[in-house]
């Protein structure tokens, strides 16, 4: 099944079971319904599908006055830059509401657009800033199973909190992935347990992560693999212990910050863990390239860095 | 007109104004770290809206909130603490004067940014159609509506038929600018006009005419199910003049926030003698020597609830 169709099942589903709800957005129930995400929502007796006008900045801020007025509510963006127009209600509003743990609940869903060539507003795709800017809960959605924990525990739940989806992921086929573990936040998954690597994907990165695991496993190294679904600060003992034990620790980060949530484990790693091999995966700006449309996925050696990993472990 | 027989509203605009001069005294002499916009002025449009508003009904103010605070509170302590933020103030020093709220008597949300309050507003009344309630009131400001906010605000308010009052309280000024200086004039009728929402003005200050025509807006809002905006023509009070760098006169500062430091505190607390100033228009109802002696026992009553007799 593919991304785009899965999240609409699972949204559906969790929407329709779910009374006196307000799901609204631009188009969601017109068109293409935001290419599928939001198609054939069905609302239980109580609740409301508005197609609302072009109007961000009221529509975050109406988000929160329904739960002021104690009635969930959700809010399906089609690109995560038009949120840039409603920060003031993220930050402003959202810090005034969550000092008394709010009953009703309110989530963002949005598309990050990171399939390239959108021109200037795709140089933000970087969920990770706009869930710093008030330590907003946030989680982006990157396979089957992270959709599943994730869309199931935090679409309607009390508080606040945005959620990414990726557009590049829209229509590719989902993979079926084993949980290891994942934390009581779903803001970390473990997939695989392997010796040879530790493999710890940030952002929407994680099919990059699941390739070059699929890549090592064929050369008979078996990996660990990992991915953060949120902002930091996230309890990073679980990939520490690892990575001790493998003392290889490969990050990837397809974010377009400045400021990456992966340097916080490379921080933390750098002080804590012995390692044999430190590989970090990210984008390198090197000049304007980023403000003009441009291919978004990221470039990985995945040879190269077999090659690193085999010789150190036949070390 | 049942109110105009009722001095208790003489009380609360004296009330809110006497509170508002302790507050600009202690102002005076230090003791608040936290920004607060006095509302010298603004206090009829508060005691009518707090007068208007039904069980069900719920406000929105902004960064200068402490008139309808006092309103809706009916006391000054728990406001005062709050500003010298003690555990024991109105919101447990969380929230200090800007963004000043009190859900115990329905002021839900108060925000320190020009604009926010009005989409939390929409939300609320959306909130409200969606279970069953009252009225929204939102107050905002003749800076607050330039911004994008408004426009948004008002065509989804109106899209969906919601019963609000938007209450533009103009006082003319942003800051230190007045309107003139800084953008064209925006005809808030035909505004309205132009999405089909309700208007009305109010000037002149009078408490008592102001609950009469609030009641019946109110009343519009519900029965055709559409924010009305009401345009309040204030002169917020409490501002001076200073001499100029160049000496060849004065020049006026509009108060915007801060210690006003021209207003002392009387026992009548008239500080314009024109309509500008709610507290001169009650001498329409009152003779000067009823409303000076009402105002003592309000002044005394005042002091002895933050134990200063």
């Amino acid at each position: 099944m593919k991304y785009v169709q899965y999240l609409n099942e699972l949204i559906n589903k969790r929407i329709s079971a779910t009374e006196q709800l307000v799901i609204f957005g631009q188009n969601i129930a017109a068109g293409s319904c935001l290419s599928g995400l939001t198609r054939g929502l069905k609302i239980r007796k109580g609740g409301l599908i508005i197609n609302t006008p072009n109007s961000e900045n009221t529509l975050v801020g109406l988000g929160f006055g329904m739960m002021f007025g104690g009635v969930s509510s959700v809010f399906f963006m089609k690109q995560q830059d038009f949120l840039l127009l409603g920060i003031d209600q993220l930050v402003d509003t959202y810090n005034f509401i969550r000092r008394k743990d709010p009953k009703a609940s309110f989530t963002i869903v949005f598309i990050i657009v990171d399939d390239g060539y959108s021109g200037l507003q795709s140089s933000l795709n970087n969920f990770g800033d706009f869930c710093s800017m008030a330590r907003i809960p946030g989680f982006t959605i990157t396979n089957k199973l992270d959709a599943k924990e994730i869309i199931n525990t935090n679409i309607v739940s009390p508080g606040f909190r945005i959620i990414g989806v990726s557009q590049r992921l829209f229509n590719t086929e989902l993979q079926e992935m084993n949980k290891i573990y994942s934390n009581d936040e779903k803001t970390i998954f473990q997939y695989t347990e392997g010796d040879g690597a530790t493999i710890a994907c940030f952002n929407l990165s994680f099919p990059y992560g699941l390739e070059l695991h699929n890549k090592l496993k064929e050369k008979n190294i078996e990996s660990s693999l990992f991915s953060v679904n949120a902002l930091t600060p996230v309890i990073w003992d679980k990939i520490i212990e690892n990575a001790k034990k493998t003392k290889n620790l490969v990050i990837i980060d397809d974010s377009k910050s400045e400021n990456l949530s992966c340097d916080n484990l490379a921080a933390c790693a750098l002080e804590q863990c012995a390692l044999d091999n430190k590989i970090v995966i990210r984008r390198k700006f090197l000049s304007n390239d980023w403000l003009f449309p441009n291919a978004d996925q990221l470039s990985i050696d995945y040879s190269g860095i077999i090659n690193k990993l085999s010789r150190a472990i036949k070390k | 007109m049942e109110y105009k027989s009722n001095i208790n509203i003489a009380k609360e605009v004296l009330r809110l104004r006497h509170s508002q001069m302790i507050v600009n005294e202690k102002y005076k002499s230090g003791l608040f770290k936290v920004p607060i916009h006095l509302a010298l002025g603004h206090e009829a449009i508060a005691v009518a809206v707090d007068s208007v508003m039904e069980a069900n009904d719920k406000l929105v103010c902004s960064h200068r909130n402490i008139h309808y605070n006092l309103a809706r509170a009916k006391v000054l302590k728990p406001i005062l603490d709050e500003y010298l933020l003690k555990k024991e103030g109105l919101a447990g020093a969380e929230l200090g004067s800007m963004n000043l709220a009190n859900a115990s008597k329905n002021i839900i949300y108060t925000s320190s940014i020009l604009g926010n309050n009005l989409p939390v507003a929409a939300g609320l009344a959306l909130a409200e159609k969606v279970k069953g309630g009252g009225v929204v009131m939102v107050e905002t400001g003749d800076g607050a509506i330039e911004e994008g906010s408004f426009y948004e605000s008002m065509l989804f308010m109106k899209s969906h038929a919601l019963p609000v009052l938007v209450i533009v309280e103009n006082n003319g000024w942003s800051l230190a600018t007045e309107i003139s200086e800084r953008r064209a004039e925006i005809n808030l009728s035909k505004f309205a006009e132009s999405l089909g929402a309700g208007f009305e003005k109010l000037s002149g200050n009078d408490v008592y005419k102001y609950i009469e025509r609030m009641k019946e807006l109110r009343e519009r809002a519900l029965k055709d199910s559409s924010p009305v905006v009401i345009e309040v023509m204030f002169e917020t009070l409490g501002g001076w003049y200073v001499e100029k760098d160049d000496k060849t006169g004065e020049r006026y500062i509009n108060y915007h926030s801060g210690p006003s430091p021209k207003i002392e505190i009387k026992e009548l607390p008239e500080i314009a003698h024109s309509a500008s100033d709610p507290v001169f228009v009650l001498r329409e109802y009152f003779k000067e020597d009823i409303l000076g002696s009402i105002a003592k026992e309000i002044l005394k009553t005042v002091k002895e609830e933050i134990n200063e007799a």
